[in-house]
């Protein structure tokens, strides 16, 4: 068995591995490109979860404290689904420590204002179970495929799918959609 | 449940709900710049935990002065992209666009936040080939100028707070997104995709809804708005009103803008009302009493005489919006920035 694994090659670090090791290393470009590359999600959980005046503060927020945890991470391959872990831990700490916020009014009219509209939306998201609101702002808001959530914030492909899915249906039904057959 | 594959990876038959969502919600797919990086934080090494402490101590002090401090240097956050497309392209550098410099952008795309970081207002993107400068980071106004090339803004602050000098018009945002274009001798067009922009130069005024575009000439100003629906005859013929001679064209055009006219042409119609003179504004003015009646304590004299109020009345039947809206914004236009502090910066 020893001599068959032998003989299979190690698989190549990952694009992202590779950053991350440079990361730790102290390469702060690396760390920049990690922050292109997840960014996206993180904003999604953070939007998922906090007033919307406080996200942008706290995506930075999250990246520093990674930055500085980043030394104890073992598995570089693991980078998303542990900042990931970080990024909903710093949201709950929020709501926990009661930190300053102000929410702003959800009733800007959305004919003039297109993001007033999308606030709208994203506040019936907001009101559904946490696993459903978080696939749901990464796909919809982010940008995100099924497979890239899976495969950046570490969950699993079906879990992922089965959270789109249902999430999506009961959004339709928020928005006072009937039924498709 | 619908849209199974497209849900789920973007692939196949787009569902149109889901479509619809992504567009939607799109406005809020926007992340905060990078922040300034504090050295050696998370290096892996002897030193590390050691260090620890004082890393962490000096990421937070880095970061919080970096982004907060009030002494730091005035200007909005600028993204260097790179790629053939905007949905296909990465950041390659950002740094910031203080106040009274200018960017060319040459073979690359940008995207400038509109406004300090924390307090963005709107993002605008830059094409290639693109000038501008940040005349005002936010102190009265958020306002840029425009001297050549291509830009897309979206803003979502209330109306009056972002506005674009162009060597031809200033175009003022009443909560929207828009093109604006500037050509190598000034000449301008805005095509208006959401909300209302105001168009203005010298108390010449256009107002452009979403759907509707407006050129502008160097020494002219806006030109008559009209919606893209329109037909070309009735276009190239609003062309001329605006920017061609005197003379027996320009009738001609106007017998053609009178006879394409639609009723959703009442949007250009009611802009002559206030562009032209004597008969002229006569015959548009029982042209579009045919397509738009005129709401009562509206004359024809009334209007020949260029009695706004009567001509704001009307425009309230056009089935718009009200002008209350916009005549609150449109009070201050004609007070752009002072001349000498425009277009006089080089290129960096």
């Amino acid at each position: 068995m020893d001599e068959l694994a032998s003989l299979i090659p190690a698989a190549a670090p990952s694009a992202e591995a590779q950053l991350v090791a440079a990361a730790q290393a102290g390469d702060r470009g690396a760390y920049g490109r990690l922050y292109d590359r997840f960014a996206p999600m993180v904003h999604g959980l953070l939007l998922a979860r906090v007033p919307r005046g406080d996200v942008d503060d706290l995506v930075q927020d999250v990246f520093l404290q990674a930055m500085r945890r980043l030394s104890s991470l073992r598995s570089a391959e693991a980078f998303g689904g542990w900042i990931a872990t970080i990024a909903r831990n710093r949201a709950r700490d929020h709501w926990r420590r009661g930190e300053d916020t102000v929410e702003l009014p959800e009733d800007v009219t959305g004919a003039l204002h297109p993001e007033g509209e999308a606030w709208a939306v994203l506040a019936l998201i907001r009101r559904l179970p946490e696993a459903y609101r978080e696939t749901l702002v990464l796909r919809l808001v982010e940008g995100m495929t099924g497979p890239e959530i899976a495969e950046r914030t570490g969950l699993t492909p079906g879990s992922v799918r089965v959270n789109l899915h249902r999430g999506f249906q009961m959004l339709r039904e928020a928005l006072g959609r009937s039924q498709k057959p | 449940m619908s849209g199974g594959d497209y849900l789920w990876d973007g692939k196949g038959e787009p569902d149109a709900e889901v479509r619809e969502l992504e567009e939607r919600l799109r406005p809020l797919r926007r992340l905060p710049l990078r922040p300034a990086w504090p050295a050696d934080a998370g290096r892996k090494g002897p030193r590390r935990w050691a260090g620890l402490a004082a890393a962490a101590v000096l990421a937070i002090a880095l970061g919080v002065t970096v982004l907060r401090s009030p002494g730091a240097r005035v200007g909005w956050g600028l993204r260097w992209l790179e790629g053939d497309s905007w949905s296909d392209s990465r950041v390659v550098r950002e740094e910031t666009l203080g106040a009274g410099e200018w960017i060319d952008t040459r073979a690359a795309r940008a995207r400038l936040s509109v406004g300090r970081m924390g307090d963005e207002i709107g993002e605008v993107q830059l094409e290639p080939k693109t000038r501008v400068g940040l005349v005002d980071p936010g102190e009265k106004a958020h306002r840029l100028s425009l001297s050549r090339g291509v830009m897309h803004a979206t803003i979502w602050a209330p109306p009056g707070d972002f506005v674009v000098d162009t060597p031809s018009a200033v175009a003022v945002d009443m909560g929207c997104r828009y093109t604006l274009e500037v050509d190598e001798q000034g000449a301008g067009l805005l095509r208006v995709e959401a909300g209302w922009v105001g168009f203005e130069h010298r108390g010449l005024q256009s107002l452009v809804p979403a759907g509707a575009i407006c050129a502008t000439r160097t020494g002219i100003g806006p030109g008559t708005p009209s919606f893209e629906t329109a037909s070309r005859a009735f276009a190239q013929a609003l062309e001329t009103i605006d920017f061609g001679p005197p003379g027996e064209a320009r009738q001609q055009a106007l017998e053609r803008v009178l006879t394409e006219a639609r009723a959703r042409d009442g949007l250009s119609l009611w802009h002559l009302l206030g562009r032209l003179e004597g008969e002229d504004r006569g015959r548009v003015f029982d042209r579009l009493k045919a397509l738009v009646p005129p709401p009562d304590g509206v004359t024809r004299d009334g209007i020949l005489r260029g009695e706004r109020a009567m001509r704001d009345l009307w425009w309230d039947a056009l089935g718009l919006q009200s002008s209350e809206h916009w005549r609150v914004w449109t009070g201050s236009w004609s007070d752009p920035a002072p001349r000498d502090k425009r277009y006089t910066a080089p290129a960096r």
